[in-house]
């Protein structure tokens, strides 16, 4: 019986929240009766004309009014008779809704309808206006605006403020509010002995300017971004976005108002001449996950990246969940498909492709340059300069013996054996500029590029380099059969181990069938002719392999016997002997499959340079093979009389003795080509970040018939914002800067309050609207409508700063307020939406993780870069990973020890001591992270290699700098990690646990250094390992403190 | 009384006696009231929460879910959905009347050939009512045949690996829903007082093959609390769980003594119930501790038991391991146990890796259904084999005489199901000739999660949770029903 007593009293004071609004005498739509009719209401009687039951809307005033309501008379409206029926035909909401309304909630439909059942409409969609200042009676407590709001409802309440909280706990609330890192105690000690009257203001004035700032807004910034180190979706790869992570940390810093960070954020590419930050900052909408998934089909992706960007573009900015009417109209807030649709088409001209890359970036994309090595460029560059200077006086004084050495090369030409003439395919590849080839032999005959090659200088002028993948289509050329006798190949320069096919036709698919000359991974050379691999088949291999970075010429002559020992190879006009490793063909080679340089179909693959491919119709004997290997390249040039060369001829055979018979020359082009690799290198960009770019040629935008990518509806529709929102500003254009544009006009009623409420929720726990994803008309109403709006107003004013939106907030009464508890305002009020106290609440995980290392002196205080990646348990990734990889690779030094808001984030396997404290995933956008309260959380920081480095550490300072006693130690400790001194009764509990861990330590030495050696950091102080073994278990009781954890 | 609901009824009294003359009753007694708002998260002294739901909507045939999941996509044709007619048109192009247009993934679309494939093994008919399976590679699973219901007609919109799996595994191909095991954490509660409600092992077949996700256990928008522990074979069973080398269990205890004083000091200056809450968590931290390695530890296991699961599961990781895990949990009351097993992705080497995954499998799950049974667990514990969609009838790249491979094939596919209130020795829809279209009695992957809901006596269309305004459901809203004729 008692106990029936007690859950009564309980019930009581739970019920005074959830009625209090029935007992006073005004029923606000917005508040009471708007959520209510969307909650139970709107799935059938709202926007929503598809699911729409007897053609009665409740969203719409006139129509609700025409029908269903009669102002001031329940017992007349249709509404009301439902409510209450008995009837289960006729009770609303029906059984199957799974919904009910309890009788406190029909009762206020009663006295809403009592009182003229007034309407407005939804809260969110109204533009905000500042109200005046509420009167309040203890006007002497308000420090600001913000407190009259605050109190006038406290008042209303008959409650009280909490006294403000001391400076100690008020220092600690602001660092780690506004830095996300603890006080120093030098920090701590001035503030509380600095008696002037702005001594608090001074304080957040030197928090908001300490590059740290910048850093703890960008944590949350990058949840809502939903930003990662890898790709998301099936490999979840590699990427580099980490340039776009700096860019709003500095923005946060350089306080950039928040119209302009949106801006640049959303659109930062069309800006006019839009700076390099302008384009990083764009980088936002490309933080979604992409795939790379092999059978993906990619339109679906296309679509779906599309979708995400409009969801976290309407998360963000306007706390509207405009996804939901992706498939159909929303179903409680007025915004239909085809509005989607229009607001979809934003994004749906976005250059980017459904299929991206597995590892790195994908266009469009901002190269960012180096700013070390930039610094190096202008002195390489002119070197160059200097260089190329000396080369062209050298090669200007040659002209004597450039004259004799080419009366002795025209000697030389009469004297060689002639190249044979009956040629049938011959590309020398001299004058490619782009994709075409041309078969000089028959100029009909043209060849095309595959792929991207660079055209180099090679052996005779002009030559080709393949990437490997990459090659060279000619056709359907030299199709011969293994009783035909032919000979094929040409000059090729590899590096060393390179392998694949100079040329080939040859089928993959079908056994191989065909023909090659291949250069092996070794330099050896084989020939195949294949009518079925490895049964049917002739392969000779060379005995000896080719020098890497050099010419070689290698050619191969069959004849037409159908035996291994028909076929021989030359290198360099030398007969190499070969072993045979089969020799049984007896069917057709031939193949429909054409024949290519650099490739067969599909594989081996060349990586190399390759110049002046020949094929001949018959087998070609040895001389008339050396003939066409030791033809000098300038042969047809020095063949033309003298007098007869043109000016690029003399300029051909001018380079050519330069390059190769010149000494001096040679010697400072290797330096020059030494000083343009290295310009190459610096020129390369530090990194790139992937950006939003529109289509040259926009695509269409169809409404998608319950949202299916591959269902579009005959339905086109332009660009456009909701028209329940304020239309865009004449001028503005009709694209994703326009309404980037738009989310700032005065009118519009969401950003601001958007904004601003999330500033609130990280100041206080919570923010005035509790779901901050959701401003709609299934969102949470605001705990204090007027603040909210006032704020919102006043940030607009402002010019949209943050700063001082910040600032304003900390400074006033209601922010300082101590967090104590007592029971009773804790059963009037748990979750402080009144806030009759200061908010108390567990630091979120970057937090956690970057007190301990300050802490322990151990924080690494170095902006920005790629992502680093700390300890974290073995084979995490390989468990989840596509093949097991890529495999994680811990980074080491101070990498170790970042600010977490660095660390890198694999999203299919984020670091576990974040994840644990309820960081999220960031696959998707988020506004609020949870806050559980877990054993796993508690093995962190007791375990984890991090936090126990990080105790080490902090003992290690405790005992250099904590004083002689144990005492003053146990005193020291306890005030660095919560700002405060201990009681007697704490400081006795942490001796305690000290002398326990004394005695164990001094009796096993062994487990002590093992304790004090984890981590990979250096001690900077030789310390007795018990004695620091002691205290570090001490130290990681401290770190472990629930006050060390929360922000109180 | 419903299991379930008994522990519940139980679980309240203890709370209310434990807790009822501190500030942590009025949070315990909210939630207890039906307040399931996913932010307000009230906390108890024990892993042991309450669920959601506070009791299920009727009565529960099952009490826990081991889902076996096979990642990759295994072929129901070589293993569940043999006909002897593929024998005859092995070799034969499939014709586009079958294929009726269907979407092929990108890596056979451009596919010229779609030559028909007949399982390369040997089929024979088992159990009473004589329903084929694959006799060459399960032994084993053919022997319980009369333990198991084979679902031929499970079927996905999905035809690629990571929208389907986070799509079985979710509930939809969207990212950001909590898992089905975070769900029943949520809704059900966790009835043990040192083990979590919901955990997942990995192993890994013929090779790693496809990536899995964290976001296949994790909890979406529910608390993070309800995400699948991964219970791990190297290094600590549970992330960080052993105490750094140096510091040994007695002085963890001492210190642990002091952080709970001091801690409870902190609540007697503050006042904020949260503070209770954390002293009960190291408290439950330092449980796991001891609990854990011991759930961990196999040789407590009789030699017989160990002969029935085979000479695999002395092996740390491998999935017989895992089953016998599995079993031990069950026994614990762990709730939901998810092993997921990797490599079934055989779009080449079919006959060879389908081979080498079977062998991996085929003893273990028969042992964990027949372990199960024997010690009258099976009858409340529901066992699921299968993966996220089936493969296609057709050879991707080249077929010759031993050799194979088979593209994805979400259309139809195969899953069995055991125990926990399903049928036994039953067999539930047909496809056709060419295991490619479903002639009857269709089970799309959401109708398969509603009656797996339905035996823990959850009404899925009544389990929601509000989140962005809407109400959302494991389910889905696209009509997903519970098969009645799947369970007893």
């Amino acid at each position: 019986m008692i106990r029936f007593l007690w859950i009564l009293t309980v019930l009581f004071f739970l019920s005074t929240e959830t009625v209090a609004h029935a007992q006073t005498d005004e029923i606000r739509f917005d508040r009471d009766i708007r959520p209510l009719l969307s909650n139970n209401c709107f799935h059938c009687h709202g926007p929503d004309d598809e699911n729409r039951e007897a053609e009665l809307r409740l969203d719409i005033e006139e129509e609700a009014k025409s029908s269903a309501i009669v102002p001031g008379k329940p017992n007349e409206s249709e509404l009301y008779a439902r409510l209450i029926s008995d009837d289960p035909d006729l009770k609303m909401p029906p059984a199957n809704s799974n919904k009910e309304l309890t009788p406190e909630q029909i009762k206020l439909f009663k006295k809403w309808i009592e009182q003229g059942a007034k309407w407005k409409k939804h809260w969110s969609f109204t533009a905000p206006k500042q109200s005046p200042l509420p009167k309040v009676k203890a006007n002497h407590w308000a420090r600001n605006s913000i407190d009259y709001f605050i109190l006038h409802r406290l008042e209303k309440e008959k409650l009280k403020p909490a006294k403000e909280a001391d400076r100690r706990t008020l220092i600690r609330r602001l660092s780690f509010d506004l830095t996300g890192l603890p006080p120093k105690l030098d920090e701590v000690n001035a503030f509380v002995n600095d008696k002037s009257a702005n001594a608090y203001e001074k304080l957040i004035d030197r928090l908001l300017k300490s590059p740290r700032y910048g850093e703890r807004m960008a944590v949350n910034w990058l949840d809502a971004a939903r930003y990662g180190d890898t790709s998301v979706y099936h490999a979840d790869g590699f990427r580099e976005m980490w340039a776009w992570r700096d860019r709003v940390v500095d923005s946060y810093n350089e306080n950039l108002p928040f119209n302009q960070f949106s801006i640049e954020q959303l659109a930062g590419d069309m800006l006019p001449a839009p700076t390099i930050k302008q384009q990083i900052a764009a980088g936002f909408n490309r933080n979604n996950g992409t795939t790379d998934e092999g059978g993906l089909i990619p339109e679906e992706y296309r679509v779906e990246y599309a979708v995400d960007r409009v969801k976290t573009t309407a998360t963000v900015w306007m706390g509207l969940t405009m996804e939901c009417c992706q498939c159909h109209e929303h179903k409680y807030d007025p915004i239909s498909q085809e509005d989607y649709y229009r607001f979809f088409a934003f994004f749906n001209v976005s250059a980017d492709e459904g299929k991206q890359s597995r590892e790195r970036n994908s266009s469009p994309l901002v190269k960012i340059a180096d700013p070390e090595k930039e610094k190096q460029l202008p002195g390489v560059q002119s070197q160059i300069a200097e260089l190329q200077n000396k080369k062209d006086i050298h090669s200007k004084s040659v002209d004597v013996a450039l004259e004799k050495w080419i009366l002795q090369s025209e000697k030389q030409i009469r004297k060689q054996k002639p190249v044979p003439k009956d040629i049938s395919l011959h590309f020398p590849l001299n004058k490619g500029k782009d994709k075409s080839v041309v078969n000089s032999a028959h100029p009909e005959q043209k060849g095309e590029v595959r792929g991207k090659v660079d055209w180099v200088k090679a052996r005779f002028g002009q030559g080709l380099k393949l990437d490997g993948k990459a090659y060279v289509h000619l056709g359907d050329v030299a199709n011969y059969e293994r009783t035909d006798s032919f000979s094929y190949g040409g000059w090729v320069w590899v590096d060393p181990k390179a392998s694949g096919a100079l040329l080939a036709r040859m089928d993959d698919g079908n056994k191989n069938r065909g023909y090659d000359i291949l250069i092996n991974g070794d330099g050896k050379i084989s020939v195949h002719l294949i009518n079925e691999w490895p049964k049917n088949a002739i392969k000779v291999i060379t005995k000896k392999g080719i020098k890497a970075h050099q010419w070689n010429h290698i050619f191969a002559v069959y004849d037409g016997s159908s035996k291994a020992k028909g076929v021989q190879v030359y290198v360099n006009g030398e007969f190499w002997e070969c072993a045979t490793e089969k020799d049984g063909l007896t069917k057709s080679i031939k193949t429909d499959k054409s024949l290519r340089i650099g490739s067969r179909n599909p594989g081996s693959r060349l990586k190399g340079q390759v110049d002046d491919i020949q094929v001949y119709s018959r087998n070609l004997n040895h001389e008339e093979v050396q003939a066409i290997a030791e033809k000098n390249p300038l042969d047809s040039v020095l063949a033309i009389e003298s007098k007869k060369r043109t000016d690029d001829q003399k300029k051909h055979i001018r380079e050519f003795y330069l390059e190769n018979e010149d000494a001096g020359y040679q010697e400072l082009a290797k330096k020059y080509n030494a000083l343009k690799s290295k310009e190459e290198e610096l020129l390369k960009p530090l990194t790139t970040v992937m950006i939003m770019s529109d289509q040259k040629k926009p695509r269409d935008t169809f409404v998608l018939a319950r949202g299916s990518y591959d269902s579009p509806t005959e339905k086109k529709v332009q660009p456009g914002t909701p028209p329940v929102l304020p239309p865009m500003t004449k001028g503005f254009p009709a694209n994703r800067l326009g309404m980037a544009q738009w989310l700032f006009q005065d009118n519009h009623p969401l950003t601001a309050r958007v904004a601003v409420n999330r500033y609130w929720q990280m100041l206080f726990g919570a923010g005035f609207v509790s779901t901050p994803e959701d401003f709609g008309s299934q969102g949470e109403f605001p705990t204090h409508p007027e603040l909210l709006d006032w704020l919102a107003v006043d940030f607009r004013k402002s010019g949209w700063d943050v700063k001082k939106m910040i600032k304003q907030i900390v400074m006033s009464a209601t922010y300082r307020q101590s967090s104590q508890i007592s029971k009773e305002l804790f059963e009037i009020d748990p979750e402080n939406k009144l806030l009759a106290r200061g908010a108390r609440f567990r630091l979120q995980s970057e937090f956690i993780r970057d007190n301990a290392l300050a802490l322990g002196n151990l924080l690494v205080n170095k902006k920005g870069g790629p992502g680093v990646k700390t300890y974290q348990p073995p084979g995490l990734w390989k468990e989840v990973g596509l093949g097991g990889k890529p495999l994680f690779v811990q980074d080491h030094g101070e990498k170790l020890y970042r600010r977490s808001l660095y660390t890198y984030w694999k999203r299919s396997a984020p670091p576990p001591n974040m994840q644990i404290f309820d960081a999220p995933t960031r696959e998707k956008c988020s506004v609020r992270r949870p806050r559980t309260n877990t054993p796993l959380q508690a093995l962190v920081v007791l375990n984890d290699v991090q936090f126990v480095e990080a105790s080490r550490n902090f003992a290690q300072r405790i005992i250099s700098d904590g004083g002689k006693n144990k005492k003053d130690r146990a005193i020291y400790a306890f005030e660095l990690a919560t700002s405060r001194k201990p009681t007697n009764v704490e400081l006795n509990v942490i001796l305690e646990v000290l002398e326990h861990a004394r005695k164990r330590y001094l009796n096993d030495p062994k487990a002590a250094k093992k304790l004090i050696s984890i981590g990979e950091s250096q001690g900077t102080v030789k310390l007795d390992a018990a004695e620091h073994a002691t205290w570090t278990v001490v130290a990681n009781m401290i770190l472990n403190l629930d006050e060390t954890l929360t922000r109180e | 009384m419903n299991p379930i609901e008994e522990y519940n009824i139980q679980l309240t009294r203890r709370e209310m006696l434990s807790t009822s003359r501190t500030c942590l009753g009025a949070a315990a007694l909210a939630s207890l009231l039906g307040s399931s708002s996913v932010s307000n998260g009230a906390n108890k002294e024990t892993l042991k929460l309450r669920g959601a739901l506070g009791k299920p909507h009727f009565p529960a045939k099952a009490k826990r879910v081991i889902y076996l999941f096979m990642a990759g996509g295994p072929s129901h044709i070589d293993m569940f959905d043999y006909k002897p007619i593929l024998k005859e048109i092995h070799g034969k192009e499939l014709p586009e009347s079958i294929r009726g247009g269907q979407r092929l993934t990108g890596m056979t679309s451009e596919q010229k050939s779609f030559p028909w494939v007949a399982p390369m093994f040997k089929f024979k008919k088992f159990g009473e009512r004589g329903t084929w399976m694959n006799a060459d590679l399960l032994p084993n699973i053919s022997a319980i045949a009369d333990d198991i219901t084979i679902i031929r007609t499970m079927n996905t919109e999905a035809i690629n690996h990571d929208p389907a799996i986070t799509y079985i595994n979710t509930g939809t191909q969207q990212l950001g829903r909590p898992s089905f095991g975070s769900w029943l954490s949520y809704g059900l509660g966790s009835p043990t007082e040192d083990l979590p409600a919901y955990v997942t092992m990995i192993s890994v077949g013929s090779n790693p093959g496809q990536a899995l996700y964290s976001r296949l256990w994790g909890s979406g928008f529910l608390p993070s609390r309800h995400q699948g522990v991964q219970f791990r074979s190297a290094g600590d069973p549970v992330l960080y769980l052993s105490n750094p080398d140096g510091l040994d269990r007695p002085l963890r205890r001492k210190m642990l003594d002091g952080l709970a004083k001091l801690n409870s000091e902190k609540f007697a200056q503050m006042g904020d119930p949260e503070i209770k809450a954390r002293i009960a968590q190291y408290e439950m931290a330092f449980r796991m501790q001891t609990s854990v390695p011991e759930l961990m530890d196999l040789s407590a296991e009789s030699k017989s038991t160990h002969e029935m699961y085979g000479p695999q599961a002395k092996k740390k990781g491998s999935f017989a391991s895992n089953c016998m895990l599995a079993r031990r949990m069950a026994e614990r009351g762990v709730p939901f146990i998810q092993l997921f097993h990797r490599g079934w992705d055989q779009h080449g080497s079919l006959p060879k890796n389908l081979r080498i995954n079977c062998e991996s499998v085929d003893q273990p799950v028969a042992a964990l259904i027949k372990d199960l049974k024997q010690r009258g667990m099976l009858e409340d514990t529901v066992v699921i084999f299968g993966g996220e969609f089936g493969r296609t009838i057709y050879s991707q790249g080249k077929l010759t005489k031993d050799n194979h491979g088979r593209d994805h094939h979400g259309r139809c596919f195969s899953t069995w199901v055991a125990g926990g209130g399903f049928k036994a020795g039953f067999d539930y829809g047909e496809t056709d000739d060419f295991c490619y279209n479903i002639v009857k009695d269709p089970v799309h992957i959401s109708d398969l999660n509603a009656t797996i809901l339905h035996c823990l006596g959850i009404d899925h269309e009544r389990f929601t949770v509000k989140h962005q305004g809407l109400d959302w459901r494991l389910t889905g809203v696209d009509g997903a029903k519970v098969v009645k004729d799947l369970i007893t």
